[in-house]
């Protein structure tokens, strides 16, 4: 009796070890067709376990990297047919099925998809975009605001998604996107200034029940700057229609310097952060204050140093005048002041090169604006100078910049 | 008493029923509405995106995998190790090289154009499809629109291809797939040779 039992469970351990075993080598047959796309390991790893649904799913893989759905679909209707609870098994025989034109029998594999996990996003987002390949509109958003409901990170894909069907109508967007509240009108507000499209972005601001915090706000003028569209940037900016030329700080008497590119006021280059710059009260032509610049050798020609970014009216000619003072100069390449198209870049105007002079010096140029242009960038650079390395010592200081 | 029971009975089944009926009229009520009015939505071609290992692109500068809706005007991105297909229905399909970025766009008169902004595209056309595939430095390629056929562009040009070194035939150590699932079996089989029971393990040939 006592053999018996022994033997018994000797036979048992044995089939245990070639069971787990046979598991073993699937699972690296099927590691491996994945890696060397080997259909041949694919096969290997279904022969050895074809009750693994994992075998099948990896076996689908390949077959599908090797121009053959038909037979991917095949072997993914088997490995939903060993689990059918997993909806990524189904959204896989849904995403093949399309891949070989049957729209319904995808739908259907969407379906058990959604049955099996109702509350994840992933089910919904793919029934949804299927849906919509369909021409199933309607259905086709609610899944996917079901998506959106579930996940909210399939918001900014929802928007984008109902801004294209909608054909850039806000209106029609809005309702397929079914903005419910100041989150989701904020996330529509966002695409739309970073589309560049500030009309309808100050149109869905005017909607929100609170006014946008100032980070908020700062940031949808961001992306309304980022985006060139620098009236109604600076619309949102100032909170009211700006249709005049202005140009910010130009007596340095605010000693606030921008680091990110703006509106209101100076910005300071990011690739010239070594050259020292300071607001002096000790030196000024007009006001309390001016702006020192010292110089210890590195300026990259082209690069510019500082810079502001004006509204301007198209074809007007603008005159900018400033007071220049400079000490112990030495460059073959002067700085001076520039003025170019903030839209396509084009150089409008520029002063002659700052003179080595001890005491303050008034200079002025004019430029006249493009047909085209809504802003302009004033900008301090400098001259290429031939040979490089073009080094500039010395010290200037900068007051009074004005455009009229 | 079993009448006093059978009353008692009875006024818990209805408490029971009654409360049910509440919580289902709750539940019915609190279910919230769908404030949003049925939109017409316009039917126009719409593309489907394929990713390879379903790794996420970047769509109009948002993460989107297979199973994606791409709509024309789209701006298509991908990175390192990613590449993709976009299928274009009865247009044909495009594919997507890694570190590419393009601009498609397609409507339904048969029209596809690939803006190549940088990276390499390959746009197979249908038969009647009016393909176009070209870079913002000016270059460009145009298919015959009664052949379709497949148009092929890089930006900046792709340099000659080279001839794959021998010895690559994809497998283990290179010795190509059938040799390397050949080895694994033999593997797996000489590791379950013990496990099964035969008469004399040392086989038939001396």
């Amino acid at each position: 009796m006592r053999l018996a039992v022994a033997i018994l469970a000797i036979a048992v351990c044995l089939f245990l070890m070639q069971a787990s075993a046979r598991v073993g080598f699937s699972r690296l047959f099927a590691r491996y067709a994945l890696i060397a796309n080997s259909l041949e390991a694919a096969d290997e790893a279904v022969r050895l376990t074809p009750s693994d649904p994992e075998a099948q799913r990896a076996r689908a893989t390949v077959l599908s990297r090797l121009q053959q759905p038909a037979e991917a679909v095949k072997a993914l209707e088997a490995a939903t047919r060993l689990r059918y609870r997993d909806d990524l098994l189904w959204i896989d025989l849904g995403n093949a099925r399309e891949e070989v034109g049957d729209t319904q029998g995808a739908l259907a594999a969407f379906d058990q998809a959604v049955r099996w996990a109702p509350h994840y996003a992933h089910t919904h987002w793919q029934r949804g975009n299927l849906l919509l390949r369909m021409g199933r509109g309607a259905d086709a958003f609610a899944e996917l605001r079901s998506a959106v409901a579930a996940n909210r990170g399939y918001l900014p894909n929802l928007i984008d998604l109902a801004w294209g069907i909608s054909r850039e109508d806000v209106n029609v967007a809005e309702q397929l996107i079914g903005v419910r509240n100041d989150a989701d009108r904020l996330a529509l507000i966002r695409f739309l200034a970073r589309r560049g499209k500030g009309k309808e972005t100050v149109a869905q601001m005017r909607l929100l029940s609170a006014p946008l915090s100032k980070p908020q706000k700062d940031e949808v003028v961001y992306l309304l700057f980022s985006a060139k569209d620098f009236k109604d940037a600076f619309e949102v900016w100032s909170s009211s229609p700006a249709r005049t030329a202005a140009l910010f700080n130009g007596g340095f008497e605010e000693s606030q310097i921008l680091n990110e590119p703006g509106l209101g006021g100076w910005v300071r280059s990011r690739e010239q952060n070594k050259t020292s710059m300071a607001i002096d009260v000790a030196e000024k032509f007009g006001g309390t204050k001016s702006l020192q610049v010292s110089f210890d050798g590195e300026w990259n020609p082209g690069t510019p140093l500082l810079s502001q970014t004006v509204l301007i009216e198209p074809s007007k000619t603008y005159r900018v005048s400033f007071s220049v003072k400079t000490k112990d100069l030495v460059t073959g390449g002067p700085p001076l002041l520039t003025v170019s198209d903030a839209t396509n870049g084009q150089l409008l105007g520029k002063s002659e090169s700052f003179p080595s002079t001890n005491s303050w010096l008034t200079l002025s140029f004019e430029f006249t604006t493009l047909a085209t242009s809504e802003a302009a960038v004033i900008r301090l650079q400098r001259n290429n100078c031939d040979p490089a390395p073009c080094p500039i010592f010395g010290v200037i200081w900068l007051d009074e910049i004005n455009l009229s | 008493m079993n009448l006093k029971r059978r009353n008692g009975s009875r006024a818990i089944a209805a408490l029971v029923l009654f409360s049910v009926v509440q919580i289902s009229f709750q539940i019915g009520f609190a279910e919230p509405n769908d404030t949003t009015t049925a939109t017409p939505v316009l039917q126009q071609v719409v593309a489907r995106l394929t990713t390879r290992n379903n790794q996420p692109i970047t769509v109009n500068g948002i993460s989107a995998a297979t199973g994606a809706t791409i709509l024309t005007g789209a701006t298509i991105e991908t990175g390192a190790d990613q590449s993709a297909t976009v299928n274009l229905g009865p247009l044909g399909s495009l594919d997507i090289a890694a570190n590419t970025k393009v601009v498609l766009t397609y409507d339904d008169q048969g029209n596809v154009k690939v803006l190549v902004l940088a990276g390499c595209a390959v746009l197979t056309a249908k038969k009647d499809t009016k393909g176009e595939v070209a870079t913002d430095q000016g270059s460009s390629e145009k298919n015959d629109p009664a052949a379709g056929g497949v148009l092929r562009l890089c930006n900046p040009p792709a340099p000659p291809s080279t001839t794959p070194a021998s010895g690559t035939n994809g497998g283990l150590f290179g010795l190509g797939t059938a040799a390397t699932v050949a080895i694994f079996t033999a593997g797996g089989l000489a590791a379950l040779t013990p496990l099964f029971f035969q008469d004399n393990p040392s086989g038939s040939t001396p």
